[in-house]
């Protein structure tokens, strides 16, 4: 059933991103962000909170949303579909590496305070000068690293 | 179940269906991202903070009172040493898996079993951060950390995003 066409281009996506940001503020006065979602839900299961976070109710939504556009749109990577990764790589070495640099992501974006929607849209729109500087890290690193590693292993897409 | 949730619900649920039909829970699309081969995702989060800062700053200057949260805030944050360093951590991690904490539960959610990986190691690596934060603060109390290295700033006291 691909009803929806996809991939949606940038100029709907990235405005309809804008207004979940500006909707949440203006509405909750919440700042949104993902990683203070997977946050909340450590917290939660390190049994400190038992109250539901507002984040989660969010967490879920984006779950949803996926789902939806999956049925409707259709999803390149399902199962234990990784895109061209799980190509060069076994399942073990890509469930390892997908662990690892997770672990990595976990870490850096609670050290940080927040990731690439709490910091890279939300902070960055309310024009936070933490936010701009962890987002020109995160890109600058991760593009740098990006370029080192296909230079070595000739995977580039 | 209060309004706030109800409100985060419906624009996660958006939210979600923005950012995986953009197809940014794909490994393939951040990939090119990060090789600057194909420029859309930056142009997305460009746009998306092109709609937001503008309208944000509108309300802030109009002192707008939130219908579910009061008088609007807008959080920032001073530069701290804390975000480049985890900026870097984060950064490298990003780059081998080609997801963010954002293309994790967008993963799981458009069918890939995979997304239980991500979440679960950004959940250990979380907790590892609040376990080592919790160690620094037991061996430098909070007061003396932050007078003598105007640097520290443990997460727990700042706003969470």
């Amino acid at each position: 059933m691909h009803v929806l066409p996809t991939p949606f281009p940038w100029y709907l996506s990235g405005p309809a991103t804008g207004m979940c940001v500006s909707g949440m503020y203006a509405l909750t006065n919440k700042h949104m962000g993902i990683s203070g979602s997977f946050g909340s839900l450590v917290t939660m299961a390190s049994s400190k909170g038992r109250v539901i976070s507002w984040r989660v109710t969010f967490l879920l939504g984006t779950v949803i949303g996926a789902a939806l556009v999956a049925i409707l749109g259709g999803s390149p990577q399902t199962g234990l579909e990784y895109g061209t990764l799980s190509e060069h790589l076994s399942l073990p070495a890509l469930v390892l590496v997908l662990f690892a640099g997770s672990v990595l992501i976990g870490y850096g974006a609670r050290m940080a305070g927040g990731c690439t929607s709490g910091h890279g849209i939300t902070g960055c729109a309310t024009r936070s000068p933490g936010s701009f500087v962890a987002v020109s890290i995160f890109v600058v690193t991760a593009v740098l690293v990006t370029l080192v590693l296909n230079a070595l292993t000739g995977w580039a897409v | 179940m209060t309004k706030v949730h109800l409100t985060a619900g419906i624009f996660g649920t958006l939210f979600g269906i923005a950012f995986t039909g953009a197809g940014l829970n794909q490994y393939d699309v951040i990939h090119r991202m990060l090789s600057l081969r194909n420029f859309d995702p930056f142009l997305i989060m460009a746009s998306a903070m092109a709609t937001a800062l503008p309208v944000l700053w509108l309300l802030e200057r109009r002192a707008w009172v939130t219908p579910l949260g009061g008088r609007l805030h807008l959080r920032r944050w001073p530069v701290d040493r804390s975000h480049v360093t985890g900026g870097v951590i984060f950064g490298v991690g990003w780059a081998l898996t080609g997801a963010c904490p954002g293309t994790a539960s967008t993963t799981l959610g458009a069918g890939s079993l995979l997304g239980l990986v991500l979440i679960a190691g950004m959940g250990v690596g979380f907790g590892l951060r609040d376990l080592t934060t919790a160690r620094t603060k037991r061996i430098r109390p909070r007061s003396f950390a932050v007078r003598r290295s105007g640097h520290y700033v443990p997460e727990a006291l700042l706003p969470p995003l």
